[in-house]
């Protein structure tokens, strides 16, 4: 499938390696080149510098034929943003977005948008790890 | 009447000036950066809140419960277009207004159901439209839950609808001819109402209206599109 990834974080950069090894198209945009070192110098996915909430960006990135939209940038608005621009103006499929604030990765969630929060989750695990029965 | 304003920009600034004086309006500014939040908290005092208006929990905490209106408008479309969200769907805010900054995310905002969307380019194309002596169909005020506008137009000399009255007319659907400003004033029209050169008409119109009704009534060329 035809995936974009906005934001070439860890998270970002460890998903399109992953999703290029499951013999997916991947686009990865990020609006600082520095961040494509994340990637293998053989990644066979396609890197452009550029903001995912500009249509400009988006169009060139191949919004139109795209079936997955992940946006994982470090600003949940602009996440928020390029997300529901995916969804409701290019029509994109499967659109996943990161939202840190519990909340409104709640609300969103509740608007439409798969929505997931690595703080929700990080607390989770920090908890249980505390508690874990013979834990070191 | 209690109103959050997010984002302390020149905006934000100007907006709060103005409300300050309205004696029956509680007003709060949200500002993110924290050194200009303490600047305009000089200036303007306790209306002034350092913090995220994108967050819910914050939001909270300054009343948006109980606010009556949200108004965004910090540089950020993102920012605002999330606010504005959060205001309607979690704290059922009765009424937002939103500013988008890059005209290109207007459909998405319009799309979303956002109300009352503030453009600075629509705005100053407004004012341009209005100084042009022809072609002009002048936006008044956007009604965007329902898709309609109130638009200003003058009939231009050469137009279709000169010298017709309004019954001969087949104006574009949904198009409600308001008031008609002639020389002698302004009247409610009705069907036997006949359009003369200069006359300023008040109508609202349907989004979609907008280029057929601008051809038909300012339009002097075939097809009536800009010069």
């Amino acid at each position: 499938m035809r995936a974009i990834i906005m934001g070439c974080g860890r998270v970002g950069a460890g998903l399109a390696t992953r999703l290029v090894a499951e013999g997916h198209e991947v686009t990865v945009l990020d609006t600082d080149a520095f961040a494509f070192r994340r990637l293998l110098a053989d990644f066979a996915g396609r890197r452009l510098v550029g903001s995912g909430t500009e249509d400009r960006m988006l169009t060139e990135a191949g919004i139109e034929s795209a079936d997955l939209f992940v946006a994982v940038a470090s600003g949940d608005n602009r996440n928020i943003l390029a997300s529901q621009k995916a969804k409701e103006i290019y029509g994109v499929q499967v659109v996943v977005t990161r939202v840190k604030d519990p909340l409104r990765a709640e609300m969103f969630a509740g608007l439409g948008l798969r929505t997931f929060s690595p703080t929700k989750v990080g607390i989770e695990l920090a908890h249980d790890a505390l508690f874990a029965a013979g834990g070191q | 009447m209690y109103i959050i304003v997010i984002g302390g920009g020149n905006v934000g600034y100007g907006l709060a000036l103005e409300l300050q004086r309205l004696p029956d309006y509680e007003v709060t500014i949200v500002e993110l950066s924290g050194s200009r939040a303490s600047a305009l908290r000089q200036e303007l005092g306790e209306m002034v809140v350092h913090g995220d208006g994108s967050e819910i929990a914050f939001l909270e905490g300054v009343g948006a419960r109980r606010a009556d209106l949200l108004i965004a408008v910090t540089a950020d479309d993102g920012a605002n277009l999330v606010s504005a969200q959060v205001a309607k769907h979690w704290f059922k805010i009765p009424r937002t207004i939103t500013r988008v900054n890059d005209p290109r995310n207007e459909p998405l905002f319009r799309r979303l159901g956002i109300d009352a969307i503030v453009s600075a380019s629509g705005a100053v194309m407004a004012q341009i439209e209005a100084t042009m002596p022809e072609h002009t169909l002048v936006p008044l005020m956007a009604l965007e839950s329902a898709g309609l506008r109130v638009v200003s137009m003058r009939v231009q000399s050469g137009s279709a609808a000169e010298g017709k009255a309004l019954r001969d007319l087949t104006l574009p659907a949904g198009v409600l001819i308001t008031i008609v400003i002639s020389a002698d004033g302004a009247k409610a029209p009705d069907g036997s109402t006949v359009l003369r050169q200069g006359d300023e008409i008040i109508a609202v119109i349907p989004r979609e209206a907008d280029e057929q009704l601008r051809a038909m009534v300012t339009g002097s060329h075939p097809g009536g599109g800009r010069p």
